[in-house]
């Protein structure tokens, strides 16, 4: 948590709303990395293949 | 160009200015004009995002590379996703919070007036010098391609930006971004179809994709860790994780485009799904560079791509050298051309030893091939006492011309225009945005009314549109400056990285601090570029941690000066 004495002056209040699917941010951060590990696997199976 | 061709460019043209100056309607406070008065949905933000960092020479110069390279460039994006989940997390909450038009701006609220300057300045001159060169780069390739003259191609690309970036602001930037984002799409499955569709009758998709693989320009994945190396995974993940978080986290062009989100969770989606669509993009465009290729498999190349190189071999001071590199090449694309075929058909027919034999043969005649290029662009460097002749950015263009119908050419022409205003307005928007909020409102003219703010706005946008324009005029003059710029563009950013990440997550660290770890961070990055073989992707994790570690140092001696009873 930052520390209130950084915070920026003149701050307004924005709430930080849900994401509309997957309920919470943390899993939709979850399916990003979740889907670069499965991106990266795919481009890997993919060099190894065709080489 | 044929008529279609000319009626495909121009009505895509038209239609984009007139689009752009119908959504900027409105614009009529500086909030609306620089932030669009944060009404932006996450789609019209990510594609923004997308179209101002997928410059024109990204489509030129990428699918030429995936020619000549293969496809580990893609690697480069491997970072993206991390970064902008970091971003997402972090920075996009607190610049909506502190309520500001600048990445900049957060600084001073921050840290003090000095470091919000310095920063503004590393920006201006990284974003004042990479702007110009944008437009004049895919100038130059169409003017050796298609013979257009290229002052008068930056010239028309840059009224066009113009005139719908000044009159409707950031507004129709981004919707114009969204319109050239999907014309850019359109244009390049299109041509994806048809190169696969003018392989030969014998030569599936499958096969194609088999000829590339079998010659390595496959190679989407490296493991090998190698400092040296620019693309392999973990220079990906890594260096290219900090370079996206210095990009879409520090750079104004790319940090305004999500701050005119109309909540926190909408412009969190924007950034996620660039972060999503980004990688599969980058594969797509490399993918269609590795087909083109294999389409040269079938299909005599020349031996040069860039047009005026090889009509000045063919001339007569350099004939003679030239005529057996030719012959060399004629002959070695034959024999790649029968052991492809050969290799083919052994592989459909299940035959393991003529597949090995066959393979040996078509890897022997590419390297042939690969061997005679670099004689000939050896042969155009003696003849102009050059440094380093290279025809990438030229290939892919010179396919299009070449083969593909009347219209798709056009569409294809019309897309490298797309690519070039979209970043260009991108750029001329945020610079404006800088020099009028930071510069002009924080030292020059501080109480004066939003209509007078409005109006320098416009000014300080047709002022850097003029800029670019200007630029790319006298770019051809500067010749190999245009390397060093584009080369000094991409040291920057190590530094504002730093700089962010202590103003985010170092509370103990002041402005005195932030400043000298900035300055400090920024003699590493040279120091580093001009005594060591170091990669540039790593430039940004060098940068970075110097502007922490020194802010963190002379924060604390500060405090101890200060009140050494805190010792």
């Amino acid at each position: 948590m930052l520390h209130s004495s950084v915070m920026p002056r003149d701050r307004v209040e924005m709430p930080d709303e849900p994401p509309p699917f997957l309920t919470t941010w943390a899993r939709v951060y979850s399916v990003v990395l979740v889907y670069l590990v499965l991106l990266i696997a795919v481009f890997y199976v993919f060099t190894r293949y065709f080489a | 160009m044929r008529s279609l061709d000319w009626l495909v460019l121009c009505g895509t043209l038209v239609f984009i200015v007139s689009y752009g100056l119908y959504k900027g309607r409105g614009s009529d406070t500086v909030n609306k004009y620089l932030l669009a008065g944060k009404t932006m949905p996450w789609y019209a933000m990510a594609l923004s995002i997308m179209a101002t960092q997928a410059s024109a020479i990204t489509f030129i110069s990428t699918t030429g590379q995936a020619y000549v390279d293969g496809m580990r460039f893609v690697q480069f994006y491997f970072g993206l996703p991390l970064a902008m989940v970091i971003l997402s997390a972090t920075v996009v909450p607190r610049f909506h919070r502190a309520n500001v038009y600048t990445a900049y701006e957060y600084l001073e609220k921050r840290f003090d007036a000095k470091t919000r300057a310095l920063a503004s300045a590393v920006f201006l001159i990284q974003r004042g010098l990479a702007v110009g060169v944008a437009l004049y780069a895919p100038a130059i390739v169409l003017s050796v391609i298609l013979g257009w003259p290229d002052r008068l191609t930056t010239l028309g690309m840059g009224v066009l930006i113009t005139i719908y970036t000044v009159t409707g602001g950031i507004k129709a930037v981004t919707w114009t971004d969204v319109q050239q984002m999907l014309i850019i799409f359109v244009g390049l499955f299109i041509a994806f179809a048809m190169i696969i569709r003018m392989l030969p009758d014998n030569v599936s998709f499958l096969d194609a994709v088999y000829l590339a693989g079998a010659i390595g320009k496959l190679n989407a994945v490296d493991l090998k860790f190698d400092l040296q190396n620019r693309y392999n995974l973990w220079s990906g993940l890594i260096g290219g994780a900090f370079l996206a978080l210095s990009y879409f986290g520090c750079d104004q062009s790319q940090v305004q485009r999500y701050l005119t989100g109309k909540s926190i969770a909408q412009s969190k989606l924007s950034l996620l799904f660039t972060a999503m669509a980004k990688i599969p993009m980058q594969f797509f465009i490399l993918f269609v560079g590795a087909m083109v290729f294999v389409f040269y498999i079938f299909e005599r190349p020349p031996l040069l791509f860039q047009p005026i190189a090889m009509s000045e071999l063919q001339s007569s001071a350099a004939r003679q050298a030239y005529l057996p590199v030719q012959d060399r090449f004629d002959r070695a694309f034959e024999q790649r051309k029968q052991a492809a075929l050969a290799l083919n058909q052994a592989r459909h027919i299940g035959n393991t030893a003529a597949r090995a034999e066959s393979l040996d043969r078509y890897r022997v005649a590419q390297k042939e091939i690969n061997a005679t290029r670099a004689e000939g662009a050896g042969l155009f460097e003696r003849l102009h006492a050059e440094k380093k002749f290279n025809d990438t950015n030229y290939i892919f263009l010179s396919f299009v011309t070449r083969y593909l119908p009347a219209g798709i050419v056009g569409l294809v022409i019309a897309v490298i225009f797309a690519a070039a205003m979209s970043s260009s307005s991108g750029e001329v928007n945020s610079l404006a945005t800088v020099t009028v909020i930071d510069v002009y409102r924080r030292h020059i003219r501080p109480d004066a009314t939003d209509h007078h703010y409005l109006w320098a706005s416009r000014i300080a946008t047709a002022f850097w549109a003029g800029y670019a324009v200007f630029f790319a005029q006298y770019a051809r003059s500067l010749g190999s400056l245009i390397e060093a710029v584009n080369m000094l563009g991409s040291l920057f950013y190590g530094s504002l990285l730093g700089v962010f990440t202590l103003a985010f997550f170092f509370r103990r660290v002041d402005g005195t601090g932030a400043f000298i770890g900035m300055l400090a961070g920024e003699a590493a990055i040279f120091g580093a570029f001009w005594f060591t073989g170091i990669s540039f992707l790593w430039y940004n994790v060098i940068g970075c941690l110097v502007v922490i570690v020194t802010g963190i140092l002379v924060s604390r001696v500060e405090r101890l000066r200060k009140n050494p009873a805190a010792a």
